[in-house]
C-alpha cells in the first residue's frame, strides 16, 4: 500500500509540478493583476483597484474609469461567433467522420493523416493563403467567374462570413478527431437491431446513435468553443479588424493601451463565462443521457 | 511583413555564424525597417555577427522589454517611446553625440525631450504616413475627404491602418486639432468623424500594399516606405493629404540590459556614415536625419516631393508624443470605432 502511494507520487509529481508552474502560477498572476492599479507606462502599481471590473459590469467613478456596455456586447458577440463555429464544425464533421469510419483500415489512416496535415504549417501562413483565395481577384472568384457562376466578384473578404469561414477552417480538426473516436466505437449491432425492430432511420439516429456519440460531440464542442472565444487572429486577418472580438480587446490592452490590469480582468471574465457555459452544457447533456 | 523579416533574421544568423570570434550584436527592430545590406556590410567590416528580431508596435516592444525580455542590445523606438523608455530607466547612455561624425546629423531631429543632446540615442530614420492611390481608378486625390469619397464615387475600395493613434489622428487632423490632443471633446469629435466614414472603409490592415498592386483595393492609408512597391507603376501615387498627415521618427537606442554594449556603440558609429544611411534609404524609401546622406539617395526618392518632403508640406506634418494617461481616451474611442456597425 505504502509502496503504491510512493509510486503514484512519483508518477504524478512531474505532471503536478509542471501544471503548477506553467498553468496555476500564471493564472494566479492574472487574477492578482486584474485587481491592481494600471501603471502609466504598462505594468502594474501595487494598490488595490476594482474599477477594472467596474468598467465592464456597471460601476465606475465616471472620471478616470467610465462604465461602457460595449465590453459586454463584444463578449456576447464573441460567444455567438464561437457557438456558430462549433455548430458548423459539428454539421460538417459528423457525416464525414461517419463516412471515414466505414472505410477500409488503410484509407482510414490516410484520411486521419490528411485531417492533421494543416498542423504541419503555421496558422498565420494558412490564414494569408485564405486571404489570397478570398480576395476579389483571388482564386475563388477567378474560378466562379471563369465558369460563369457569378458575373461580378463575390465580396467575401473582410466580412463576418470570412471570419466564420476562417474559424471553422482552423477548428475543424479539433472537432473531427474526438467525433471520429466516438463514431468509430459505435456499436453497429445496436443500430442494426434498432432498424430491424422497426425504428425509422431518424428514430435510430436520435435514440441509438446520438446518445452513443454524445461524449465525442461534447468533447469536440468544448475543444472548439474555448479557443474560438479568444481567437483574435482570424478576425484581424480575414475580417479586416472591423469587428472587435474579446480576444482583440485583450490583446489591445497589453499591446497598445498599456493597461495590463484591464487586460487581465477581461481575461478573468472570459475564463469565468466560458467555464459557466461549459459546466451548464455538460451537466445538461449528462442529465439528458441519464434520463434516456 | 513579419514573416519576411523572420526569414531575413535567420539568413543573417547563418551568414554571420562564421564571424563569432568578434562577438555578436542583437537588434530588435520594426518588421522590414532596415536594409539587410546594411547589416551584411556591418558584419563584413567589423566581424560582428548580427541577429535581428522584429516587433510591430512600440507598445509590443515596451511590453516585452518590461516583461523581462533580455539578450537584445539595440531597439528602435519612436521618439515618444524613446522618452518613455528613458523615464523608465531602460536605456543606456552612449555618448554618441561626442563622435566626430555626429556633425552629419541635422539638429532638427534631436526630438526626444528627455535626451535633447543625443547623449543616449541616435536619430535613425523618419517618414510620413499618407495615402497611396491608384489614379486610373480614383482620379486625383489630394485630401482625406477625397480619400474617403473614393468608394462612393468610383466603387473602388479603401483601407486604413490597423493602428489606434494613426486612425484617430485622421479624425483629429480633419477637425484641425493636434494629433496629441488630450481634450475629451477633441477625441470625441475625431471619433465621430471616423465613425461617419467607417462604412466606406473596407478594412483596417497593414497588408494593403499587395492588395493595391493586385487591384483589389483602390487606395490605402500607409507608410511612405510602401513606395518601394510602386517604382515601375506611375499610376499608383503617394500623397500627403492637405488636412495634414502624421510623421514618425525612430531612434537607435542601446538598452540598459544590453549584453554587448561595445558592439552596440560600434553599430551606432557605423550608422553615422552617410553612405550607410543612404544605403538604408535606397531600400526603405524614407527620410534620413543624416544631411550628407540625402545627396547620395536614388533619383526616384530625391525628386519626389511627397517622399523627399520640403518646407510647405513639412508644415502639414505632426509627430506623435507621449500623451500619458490620456491614452485611455484613445483606447475607448478606438473600441467604439471598431465595434460600430
Amino acid at each position: 500500500m505504502r509502496r503504491q502511494s510512493v509510486i503514484l507520487g512519483l508518477l504524478l509529481g512531474p505532471v503536478t509540478l509542471f501544471l503548477g508552474v506553467f498553468f496555476l502560477l500564471p493564472l494566479l498572476i492574472i487574477a492578482l493583476f486584474s485587481v491592481l492599479t494600471p501603471g502609466l507606462y504598462g505594468g502594474v502599481e501595487w494598490a488595490f483597484y476594482h474599477w477594472n471590473y467596474g468598467r465592464v459590469f456597471g460601476w465606475a467613478d465616471g472620471i478616470t474609469e467610465i462604465y461602457e456596455p460595449v465590453y459586454l456586447s463584444i463578449l456576447f458577440r464573441s460567444l455567438g461567433f464561437a457557438a456558430m463555429t462549433v455548430g458548423i464544425c459539428l454539421l460538417l464533421c459528423y457525416p464525414v467522420a461517419f463516412w471515414v469510419s466505414r472505410l477500409p483500415q488503410r484509407w482510414r489512416l490516410v484520411f486521419l493523416f490528411l485531417i492533421t496535415l494543416p498542423f504541419f504549417s503555421s496558422l498565420i501562413v494558412r490564414l494569408y493563403a485564405w486571404l489570397l483565395i478570398l480576395k476579389p481577384s483571388g482564386l475563388l472568384n477567378g474560378v466562379l467567374m471563369a465558369t460563369g457562376l457569378v458575373e461580378a466578384p463575390l465580396e467575401i473578404l473582410y466580412t463576418p462570413a470570412a471570419v466564420v469561414l476562417g474559424m471553422v477552417y482552423v477548428m475543424i480538426p479539433f472537432m473531427f478527431l474526438p467525433l471520429y473516436g466516438a463514431i468509430d466505437n459505435l456499436d453497429r449491432a445496436q443500430v442494426e437491431a434498432s432498424l430491424d425492430l422497426g425504428a425509422t432511420r431518424v428514430q435510430t439516429f436520435v435514440k441509438v446513435m446520438l446518445p452513443q456519440t454524445l461524449p465525442g460531440i461534447m468533447g469536440g464542442a468544448v475543444i472548439v468553443f474555448i479557443p474560438s472565444v479568444g481567437n483574435f487572429i482570424v478576425p484581424d486577418v480575414l475580417g479586416g479588424a472591423k469587428g472587435l472580438m474579446i480576444g482583440n480587446l485583450v490583446e489591445q490592452q497589453f499591446l497598445s493601451a498599456r493597461n495590463w490590469p484591464f487586460g487581465a480582468a477581461l481575461s478573468m471574465i472570459i475564463m469565468s463565462v466560458v467555464l459557466v457555459v461549459l459546466l451548464t452544457a455538460v451537466t445538461r447533456a449528462r442529465k439528458r443521457s441519464d434520463t434516456r | 511583413m513579419k514573416m519576411h523579416s523572420a526569414c531575413v533574421a535567420v539568413a543573417f544568423s547563418l551568414v554571420a555564424g562564421s564571424a563569432l570570434a568578434e562577438g555578436t550584436l542583437s537588434l530588435y527592430n520594426w518588421g522590414d525597417y532596415i536594409n539587410p545590406e546594411v547589416l551584411t556590410k556591418f558584419t563584413e567590416e567589423t566581424g560582428i555577427a548580427v541577429t535581428l528580431d522584429t516587433y510591430s508596435s512600440n507598445e509590443e516592444m515596451l511590453a516585452k522589454i518590461q516583461a523581462g525580455a533580455t539578450g537584445y542590445d539595440i531597439v528602435f523606438p519612436s521618439v515618444h517611446m524613446n522618452d518613455i523608455m528613458l523615464k523608465l530607466g531602460l536605456l543606456e547612455k552612449t555618448g554618441i553625440n561626442q563622435h566626430p561624425d555626429f556633425k552629419n546629423i541635422d539638429p532638427a531631429f534631436l526630438r526626444a525631450k528627455e535626451d535633447p543632446e543625443s547623449e543616449y540615442c541616435l536619430p535613425y530614420a523618419w517618414g510620413t504616413v499618407g495615402v497611396f492611390y491608384n489614379e486610373t481608378v480614383t482620379g486625383p486625390v489630394a485630401s482625406w475627404e477625397d480619400f474617403f469619397a473614393i468608394p462612393e464615387k468610383t466603387g473602388g475600395k479603401i483601407t486604413l491602418l490597423d493602428d489606434m493613434r494613426e486612425v484617430l489622428a485622421i479624425g483629429l487632423m480633419a477637425n484641425g486639432k493636434s494629433v496629441n490632443s488630450a481634450e475629451p471633446a477633441d477625441v470625441q469629435a475625431a471619433t465621430d468623424y471616423i465613425l461617419s466614414k467607417k462604412a466606406a472603409v473596407s478594412a483596417f490592415t497593414y497588408e494593403s500594399m499587395a492588395m493595391l498592386s493586385s487591384g483589389d483595393i483602390a487606395a490605402a492609408h500607409f507608410f511612405v516606405g510602401g513606395n518601394v512597391f510602386f517604382t515601375e507603376t506611375p499610376n499608383v501615387k503617394y500623397v500627403i493629404p492637405t488636412e495634414g498627415a502624421t510623421m514618425y521618427q525612430e531612434n537607435i537606442c542601446v538598452l540598459a540590459s544590453a549584453p554587448n554594449k561595445e558592439n552596440a556603440k560600434k553599430f551606432m558609429e557605423f550608422y553615422l556614415k552617410p553612405e550607410i544611411a543612404a544605403l538604408n534609404v535606397a531600400q526603405q524609401f524614407n527620410g534620413t536625419p543624416n544631411v550628407p546622406a540625402n545627396d547620395l539617395t536614388p533619383d526616384f526618392i530625391k525628386s519626389n516631393p511627397n517622399i523627399n518632403v520640403q518646407g510647405d508640406t513639412m508644415a502639414r506634418l505632426q509627430i506623435f508624443e507621449d500623451i500619458g494617461a490620456a491614452l485611455k481616451l484613445y483606447d475607448r474611442a478606438w473600441n467604439t470605432v471598431r465595434t460600430a456597425q
